[in-house]
């Protein structure tokens, strides 16, 4: 007994004396030359896959978020706040990609953190259905960059999404409610595609993709000769392409991500080597391209739910500006994410103009009265979250060997805005 | 197509999925059959040997689909990546059976199996922290020859998986059946005790019996690679746990029993898929494999074949 109370003194006492410690050394280091820096902190959390077979184009996402906030950071802060990202990895070795439940997880630490106002991010849907509810009981508000199925923000699912009933999932990029059906638009319109055959990777993001494709693919009069899942864990599926060869159809839609989409492209190429491919922005990017390789991805088309932003003009100083910082070409989400932290400094800024106190709720309602004009264009948001702009970008893969070959910047050839109704 | 070519397709794919399983299985069929072990950790053995392969033929000068080759050079460049790859990994199913599953080998319950477990997770971690999460592009110097059967397309890689898958297994079956060391590995499998004191030097078999299925592991991996054009630190968990059904379906313990379990297990998948949805697949396997071992407890042909001999 008493031995243990003796080292519970002395642990007790190396532990006052290391904060002194700490406490000394921070203020030293706080004197010289950074005054002007701000001392008050917020914090902003990043939640992506970062391990995985998304972690590619996670990282692309997290730099143009990382970005904005070194900028507003050398700028002198927001509105008198440094801010501070919290990095967290919605991504686990045991699924191979990303991890609803990794990210429900993340959801709740940060919720735990008083100190975190906003959080940006996750890049897919199905972390976006477990994080949800969690972040509306702590009235955190997330803004995704990337994330695109439509039942999230949806009032039938407010229930489930948001119980506490106030919007806490915004968008910087538009739904797969367009996504789906724009592409279909487009297979009829501008492809000619009379038939189809579906598949999607059995995720929440995969799934509703596929099915709001399939709706509209049916309106437009394109037949649909099948729908079915892949499993996104398996190494083979010759045996489904196969049974699509034998159907003849003139295109094929896939609705998913890169871990079967890569596989899903390689297999393709040998199978129906002929039949048009597509699908949405799980195909866009350089996990898909790294994967897949050329010539299995040549001819691929792709959709992302913004703002081609990249190869716009306006765009070009912030493009620059990225590759100088990180070494690597941006993608369009890149900056969508990089709008994501836009949307919070703003929404940071009016809160403290009105005199208010900068917390999380505050932070919330006014990312919901946001007016912002930034790269991709204006951003506000309806009552539900979503975006009020609404876009779906069409890509095809053409081989361009003055570049390398997982380039997404220069492998993807940006064909044009997707009919919409 | 007709139904006729698209059937005969799915066969040719199943027969390949078949080959690689079978190979798989008899990792997990031998082991059982000398130790009565579960090995799980041979999921992953597969998974880095099809990351080895991944590494000599990128040394021998290859990388993606871009460089072909044909005759002698295709010939000796796999030949090389085979031997390297299985040697490595019979090399590192020994290591784990030394370091791991030896001081266990003693323990009663289920201790080693779960270390088999753990040691899986250790290799999946290796490679996942080493090489990154993202599915990879397979070097592959195999040139796409085909032949036309009706519609039905067989190409020149289905043949050399069938072929290697075959040539391996026959040599196996004759090491087992013919040598004095395949004798001594039956006679420990029959009786541990009894083959020690006939004189048999019982761990250098357990240790034979692990670098074998570890190298045929490997083989595998290689020829997953060169099938599919891409690995990833993922393949060994469903390709294992397939080719562990296989095991188990042909009766554990019995080689010729793997095999056949392997190709019945790939026809399934194929010709299943095909004739319902694909998302089934594993509904279908795992069903004719609860029905088989209702009524076939020990499997399709029996345990432990060596037992009878």
């Amino acid at each position: 007994m008493k031995r243990g109370t003796a080292s519970v003194r002395v642990g007790l006492v190396a532990g006052v004396v290391s904060l002194c410690l700490v406490a000394v050394l921070l203020t030293m280091g706080g004197v010289p030359g950074t005054q002007a820096a701000p001392t008050k902190v917020l914090y902003v959390g990043i939640t992506l896959p970062l391990t995985g077979a998304d972690a590619e184009d996670a990282e692309l996402i997290k730099d143009g978020a990382l970005l904005a906030i070194e900028e507003a950071n050398a700028k002198g802060g927001v509105a008198g706040y440094r801010i501070e990202p919290i990095i967290l990895d919605n991504g686990t070795a045991t699924a191979g990609q990303y991890d609803p439940a990794q990210a429900a997880v993340n959801a709740r630490k940060l919720v735990a953190n008083l100190g975190v106002v906003a959080n940006i991010g996750p890049q897919m849907s199905g972390s976006g259905k477990a994080m949800a509810p969690i972040l509306s009981e702590g009235d955190l508000a997330t803004i995704t960059p990337s994330s695109t199925n439509p039942d999230i923000t949806d009032p039938k699912f407010a229930a489930q999404y948001r119980p506490k009933g106030k919007a806490i999932y915004f968008r910087t990029v538009t739904t797969d409610a367009y996504q789906g059906p724009n592409m279909a638009n487009f297979y009829a319109e501008k492809l000619h595609v009379k038939s189809v055959y579906i598949l999607d990777d059995s995720g929440a993001y995969g799934v509703g993709m596929a099915n709001a494709f399939e709706k509209r693919a049916q309106q437009k009069g394109i037949k649909v000769l099948g729908h079915d899942q892949l499993n996104p864990k398996e190494a083979d599926y010759t045996t489904i392409l196969t049974k699509i060869k034998g159907m003849n159809p003139d295109a094929i839609y896939y609705g998913g991500v890169a871990q079967a989409g890569t596989k899903l492209a390689k297999q393709a190429y040998d199978v129906i080597p002929k039949v048009i491919k597509g699908g949405g922005d799980g195909v866009v990017g350089g996990s898909f391209l790294k994967g897949a390789g050329f010539p299995a991805a040549e001819g691929w088309y792709g959709t992302i739910a913004a703002p081609h932003i990249t190869e716009n003009p306006a765009a070009q100083p912030l493009v620059k500006r990225f590759v100088k910082r990180w070494g690597k070409q941006p993608d369009d989400y890149s900056f969508t994410a990089y709008d994501a932290a836009l949307v919070i400094f703003d929404a940071i800024k009016r809160v403290v103009a009105s005199g208010k106190p900068v917390n999380r709720h505050t932070v919330r309602d006014a990312i919901q009265t946001t007016h912002l004009q930034t790269i991709q264009g204006e951003i506000s948001f309806d009552q539900n979250g979503d975006l009020k702009n609404k876009v779906i970008s069409v890509f095809q893969i053409r081989f361009n060997k003055e570049y390398p070959p997982d380039d997404p910047l220069h492998q993807y050839h940006y064909i044009g805005v997707a009919p919409q109704e | 197509m007709t139904f006729r070519d698209i059937l005969l397709q799915q066969v040719i794919n199943g027969l390949s999925l078949g080959a690689m399983y079978s190979l798989l299985a008899l990792g997990f069929t031998m082991v059982y059959g000398i130790i009565e072990l579960i090995n799980f950790a041979h999921f992953n053995v597969f998974m880095v040997g099809s990351f080895i392969a991944m590494w000599v033929l990128e040394a021998l000068g290859l990388s993606g689909q871009s460089r072909i080759l044909t005759g002698w050079p295709l010939a000796s460049v796999l030949a090389v990546a085979f031997g390297i790859t299985m040697l490595a990994c019979g090399v590192l199913g020994i290591v784990i059976e030394r370091t791991a599953l030896r001081p266990m080998r003693h323990v009663p319950g289920t201790a080693a199996m779960i270390t088999t477990i753990g040691v899986s997770y250790i290799l999946f971690n290796i490679i996942l922290l080493s090489t990154g999460a993202i599915t990879l592009n397979y070097p592959n110097p195999m040139p796409s020859m085909a032949w036309h059967i009706g519609k039905a397309v067989l190409r020149l890689r289905e043949v050399l998986l069938w072929g290697v898958s075959l040539g391996l297994m026959v040599i196996l079956h004759l090491f087992v059946r013919r040598t004095k060391l395949g004798k001594a590995m039956r006679a420990t499998a029959q009786d541990q005790e009894a083959a020690r004191m006939m004189g048999v030097e019982v761990d250098h078999v357990i240790m034979l019996t692990f670098f074998i299925g570890s190298a045929l592991a490997g083989a595998a991996g290689l020829i997953f690679g060169l099938y599919y054009n891409f690995t990833s630190f993922l393949i060994g968990y469903t390709a294992g746990l397939r080719a562990f059904t296989a095991a188990v379906l042909g009766g554990i313990g019995n080689i010729v029993g793997a095999m056949v379990g392997g190709l019945i297990i790939g026809l399934i998948e194929s010709v299943g898929g095909q004739l319902l949805q694909v998302r089934w697949t594993d509904v279908i396997i795992f069903s004719i494999l609860i029905a088989v071992l209702v009524f076939r407890p020990t499997g399709l042909l029996g345990l432990s074949a060596p037992q009878k001999s």
